[in-house]
Parts: C-alpha cells; structure tokens; sequence
C-alpha cells in the first residue's frame, strides 16, 4: 500500500498546483480563473495521504482499520 | 439591506444552521416571505454571509473548545508516533477527518452549480418537505434498530464515518439540514441522539470554518466596504445565536429526537409551496 499512498500523495498535490494555476478547470463553478478552494483541498489530501504512509510503515501495531 | 433586514438575517443564520431546519432553506425562504428584494449574488451579500458563516464556525469552537483540544492532541500524537492508538480522542479525531472528506469534495466540486439550479422557493420548500420525511423515517428506522443496543461514538468504523460525512452532503441541496442529515446517518449506525448530534456538529465546524476562511477575502474586496460594519455586528450575532442554538440543541438530545423539528420543516415547507404556487411569493 505503500506505493499507493505515495502516488496518491503526489497526484493530489500535483493536481492541487494545477488548480491553483488555472491549468485545470474540471468541476469548477468560474472557468477560467485560479481555484484557491481546489488548491486547499488538494494539497491537504496530498498530506493525508502521506500520514497514511507514515502509517502504513508501523501497520504491525497499528489497531484494526475496519 | 437595512440594518433590520441584516440584524434578521445574522439570527437566521446563526439559528438555523444548527437547528436541524437548514439554514439555507430558511435564508432563501424568509426573504421571500417577507418581500426582500435582496440580490443573493451580489458581492457584497456574499461577503455578508462569508461573516455569518465565520460567526457560527467561532462559536462551534468555542461551545466544543475542550473537545477540540483533546482532538488534535490526539491526532497529533498519533501522526507523530506513526500508529493509531485505542484513545477514544484519537478515534474521533479521525473519524472527523474521514467523514469531512466527502463533505468538502462534493462542496468543492459541486456546491454551487447545485445551488443554482435548486435555488428556486418552489424547490427549496419541497427539499424542506423532504427534509422532514428524512427526519421521520430516521427516527422510525432508528426506534426499530434500538433492540440491536447502541453504538459509542468511537466505535463508529472508517466506513461509518465517512457515510455520516456522505450524508451530510445533502444539504448541498437548499431545503435539507446538514446537521439533520448527518444526525439521521448518525442515528441509523445506532449511536444515541447525543453522539450523533455532537459528532454532527464536530464534523460541521471544520467545513464552515474552513469555507468562510477560503472566503475571507471577499470582505476586504472594495465592493463589501458598503457592509463591512452590517457584516461584523451580524458575525457577532450570529455566532451569539449559534452558540445559544448548540447549547440548547446538546440538552434538547439528551432526552428528546429529531421529530418536532420535522414538523416544523413539514409545515413551513408545505406553506411556502403553496404560496409559491399562488404566486404570493416568488
């Protein structure tokens, strides 16, 4: 799961960059300008899923994740 | 807008976004009823309602401060040791993070187109109506899954978490509650009406706060200058109203459930649909 995590990380925060650009202007309300809310949600997704990382690398202990 | 028509809008929304009755609903409708001719896209009521908004974030933070304290440190911690622990904190702290996921994509993505479309009265009343059965069936489904015993807030799975922040995608729609849905989603993974409505509003804080932030600027735009002043006395009476409306609300669950406010929404919503159908309003 690992390399999951990872690419998921930098597509999100990647994404996120794009957004804010104006590069990308998928499933937003104004074409055309910069997305500072896509840019949020995107760079904070890119920073759970580096969390999830960190803890996929202690997983032994860690308690069920039903 | 007066300071009468501003003053009424900062309680309606410091009341009703946490009463199960949706606040969205109530500030299309009300206007409505009353014959405000008030232009909801306009600048500067947009940054009138980012302060609303703010208010009612301020005051979920500080009604919940001590929970939220316990919160991040919980979740810090657990970042910091690289593992998940059985502190009940801890739990919760994840959980909100898990069911805020869904919440602030499909708010991202699908906020506004979803609120243009479904902005009209006609709609908003008929979403409040359905807001109401949601409430009804809630409670029925929930007295019938009361013999399975009930769930601790913590002991909710990742899935269950994400579902309650599912649902609280809902209220996307103007006319259904996001505290009505999630607490409904809440109730029917079997926790009892306290957890589910304080794991509601939990969930809730970070997404108005985190919207109304993202917003900000629009009330040093020099279009909002005309309402700067409406906007900080009705951030602080919303978030006054907001307070006072969790406080009640957490006592209100102890011992009762979501019904009357079903009635409520079941009612209005009715009448606003047949005074939208009989033109007296628009």
């Amino acid at each position: 799961m690992k390399p999951l995590a990872i690419g998921l990380a930098v597509i999100f925060a990647v994404l996120g960059v794009l957004y804010l650009l104006g590069a990308v202007q998928l499933f937003v309300s104004h074409p055309g300008g910069r997305h500072l809310s896509h840019f949020v949600l995107f760079e904070v997704l890119a920073a759970l899923s580096l969390v999830w990382l960190r803890f996929q690398s202690k997983k032994p202990s860690t308690p069920s994740m039903r | 807008m007066t300071w009468f028509q501003a003053m009424l809008l900062a309680v309606l929304q410091g009341v009703s976004e946490l009463f199960p009755i949706s606040s969205l609903g109530h500030t299309v409708l009300v206007p409505s009823l009353l014959h405000w001719n008030i232009d909801r896209r306009d600048p500067t009521f947009l940054a009138f309602v980012v302060a609303l908004h703010l208010g009612t974030a301020i005051a979920l933070i500080v009604f919940y401060r001590a929970d939220w304290v316990r919160i991040v440190r919980a979740v810090l911690a657990s970042i910091v040791r690289g593992e998940l622990s059985r502190d009940p904190d801890e739990r919760v702290g994840w959980l909100l993070i898990v069911g805020t996921i869904p919440v602030a994509l499909l708010g991202v993505f699908f906020e506004k187109p979803v609120r243009s479309l479904f902005g009209s009265t006609a709609l908003v009343s008929a979403f409040l109506i359905v807001n109401a059965f949601v409430m009804f069936a809630g409670e029925a489904l929930r007295r019938r899954s009361e013999r399975d015993g009930a769930l601790a807030l913590p002991a909710m799975t990742w899935a269950d978490g994400a579902k309650v922040g599912l649902a609280q995608g809902a209220a996307l729609f103007p006319g259904i509650s996001r505290s009505g849905a999630s607490i409904v989603a809440g109730l029917l993974l079997r926790l009892t009406h306290d957890d589910a409505a304080r794991y509601s509003f939990l969930l809730a804080t970070p997404v108005i706060f985190a919207a109304s932030v993202l917003e900000i600027p629009q009330l040093f735009a020099p279009t909002a200058h005309a309402v700067l002043a409406q906007a900080a006395v009705g951030g602080v009476l919303a978030a006054i109203c907001a307070y006072a409306s969790v406080a009640f609300l957490t006592r209100w669950f102890h011992a009762n459930d979501l019904r009357p406010f079903g009635w409520y929404c079941l009612i209005f919503g009715v009448v606003c649909l047949i005074l939208t159908f009989t033109k007296v309003i628009s």
